[in-house]
């Protein structure tokens, strides 16, 4: 008999999401998620509220399927990207973890975080901060990522922002 | 100023080229401000950013904050967004609703008609007769007009009326307006992004066939993984189905059109394909409009009304949005836009498609942008400063339109039809035309 997720298991898991990132690790971060998982950073809708309907408002990016991000990954490591090209230097501090419901087998997950991003193109320095949203579920033991919602709270976005930045 | 130091116009030598100090030269840039952004027609945004009685939106006309406000009678109006009093900007949000406008610092208040509806304390304010007699009103924008729900503002009150001003051109936002007989709409969630180059280099970049395979490979490798997939996982793109950006592709795939006052389009031939978002009204579009401006609603289409308006209808439908802020810093406000009463289906796909290939967060524009700062980067080489990029389609472009534009009923200045491996930079031409007349001293139309 499993038992619900502890902090320390969630921080476990979002640490090492942030550390796979971090060092371009990025088929071991692919793995991190189910095969159907949602990866969502509304966009904003105005000063106070971010889009909350993906299928009639916008995004900033929208994904339903580990299958897109595996695209977005491809392109970053492509070396066909000029925007990637070299990948800039990233670190994520993961903070203020919370578990906000868990049972054994899923979990809401609530955290704060902070990217700091050095872009060695253009020798500039930009930090994205914000908040995440986590659905995990148990699969085979391990607790997998079966949502992910990112709300970018600096979003006048400095020419590029892409997944490994926030 | 002498235009020609900056653009080398001679069409009889088969010579146009610009110098690289248009892009980063401070007092250049403070001319354009002037005599362009500030000068003339600019856009502001579409009406069904203020649909009700009161609704309000803000932007900017070249440095000055301009706010675009309905009054409770249905009356849409340009002001600028500044209160006559000490200046402060009145309206702090990029929109909303409201009857009456508070100045936060001393509280004068005004309509949404504009007018003044208070001064605090007046009586009290040992005010002279010359006060009481001043209006204290929000000084409305010299000029203000709609062009089919694209609403348009100049500072300058000595230009033409906007629909001179459009020409042409303005056949092609009817394309864009008549999609839905309900009218236009922004999807919810504006998306902001800024670059570090100079804006004029998104006004090419629109226009720019010629770097698509270049720029964007990773994101044709992309199509062509979910291609070979077809999964109902992935997201469906109009380029799938397009050979568009296929370097072998035959025949005639598009081209470009060049109008007076420096509008411009860039168009290619996608075909009524169910990639399209539009799709499903293609029987009922053809039905109202014939079925010639039902195919070119289908075409590929990259639209600049200069100086900054661009509306581009490739991957999903674009609505930008350019604000210079200095000569290597630029601004871009974008949102999808839509014709309003699409399916829920059609519009999820529009908002998919959107989202890869135009946000900052996406596949397909940060090459873009990122190219932007590398030109602005190599612009410093003056060694050189002429630049070569307004050459192709030179033994191309013709006078009038042709065939496709008859069509629309639409008499462009020059036109090219092109091949997908033609990719005309003549286009351009019609960008820095406009700009020497006007940073030169000259009005527009």
């Amino acid at each position: 008999m499993s038992a619900p997720l502890t902090r320390t298991e969630a921080e476990d898991l979002l640490y090492r999401e942030a550390l796979l990132i971090d060092t371009q690790r990025f088929a071991e971060w692919l793995e991190l998620f189910t095969p159907d998982v949602e990866f969502w950073m509304p966009a904003w809708r105005d000063e106070c509220t971010t889009t909350e309907n993906p299928d009639r408002e916008l995004s900033l990016i929208y994904y339903k399927g580990r299958r897109n991000l595996e695209d977005r990954v491809m392109r970053l490591t492509s070396g066909l990207s000029t925007a990637s090209s070299p990948l800039p230097r990233v670190v994520h501090q993961v903070t203020n973890v919370l578990v906000v419901e868990a049972d054994a087998a899923a979990a809401t997950v609530s955290a704060a975080f902070t990217c700091h991003r050095f872009d060695v193109r253009m020798d500039r320095t930009d930090c994205f901060f914000g908040r995440y949203d986590y659905h995990l579920v148990r699969q085979s033991g391990a607790w997998l990522i079966a949502r992910k919602k990112i709300t970018l709270l600096n979003d006048t976005i400095p020419t590029v922002v892409d997944i490994n930045a926030i | 100023m002498d235009v020609t130091r900056f653009v080398d116009d001679r069409p009889e030598d088969g010579v146009f080229r610009v110098n690289r100090a248009i892009f980063t030269d401070q007092e250049i840039f403070e001319r354009e401000i002037e005599q362009i952004f500030e000068g003339g027609w600019v856009f502001l945004g579409i009406e069904s950013q203020a649909a009700n009685p009161h609704d309000f939106f803000t932007t900017t006309i070249g440095r000055v904050p301009v706010m675009v406000q309905r009054d409770g009678e249905g009356t849409l109006r340009g002001f600028v967004n500044s209160c006559p009093h000490k200046g402060a900007r009145l309206a702090q949000t990029r929109a909303g609703n409201a009857r009456l406008h508070v100045c936060p610092y001393h509280s004068w208040s005004f309509d949404s008609a504009g007018r003044s509806k208070a001064v605090k304390s007046l009586r009290a304010g040992c005010y002279s007769a010359a006060f009481e007699q001043t209006d204290h009103g929000l000084a409305a924008l010299p000029r203000f007009e709609s062009y089919r729900g694209f609403l348009f503002g100049s500072l300058a009150a000595d230009v033409p009326p906007l629909a001179d001003y459009l020409g042409e051109a303005a056949k092609l936002l009817d394309l864009v307006a008549d999609q839905s007989e309900e009218g236009l709409e922004l999807v919810p969630g504006q998306v902001t992004f800024t670059y570090e180059a100079n804006w004029k280099l998104q006004l090419e970049n629109c226009s720019d066939a010629y770097h698509f395979t270049s720029a964007h490979p990773s994101y044709i490798r992309v199509l062509e993984r979910r291609q070979q997939e077809m999964s109902a996982d992935v997201v469906a793109s109009v380029w799938e189905n397009s050979d568009y950006w296929k370097e072998e592709a035959q025949g005639v795939a598009g081209g470009s059109y060049s109008f007076a006052n420096g509008h411009v389009l860039n168009w290619g031939i996608f075909g009524i394909t169910p990639a399209i978002p539009l799709y499903e009204k293609a029987g009922v579009l053809a039905e109202r409009h014939g079925e010639g401006k039902r195919d070119w609603m289908f075409n590929m289409r990259n639209l600049t009304i200069f100086p900054n308006l661009q509306v581009a209808e490739n991957a999903s439908s674009q609505l930008r949005v350019i604000r210079p802020i200095a000569p290597g810093l630029t601004e871009m406000r974008t949102w999808c836009i839509a014709p309003k009463g699409e399916s829920d289906a059609a519009r999820r796909q529009r908002i998919r498609q959107y989202e890869d290939f135009f946000n900052p967060t996406g596949m397909a524009t940060p090459d873009d942008t990122v190219s932007y700062e590398n030109c602005q980067i190599g612009y410093a080489g003056t060694v050189e400063p002429w630049l070569q990029g307004y050459a192709r389609g030179m033994t191309a472009t013709v006078d009038g339109g042709n065939r496709f534009s008859e069509l629309l009923g639409m008499s462009p200045e020059r036109s090219v039809l092109a091949d997908a491996q033609l990719c005309d930079e003549t286009l351009f031409h019609s960008y820095y035309r406009a700009w020497a007349k006007r940073m030169a001293g000259g009005s527009e139309a």
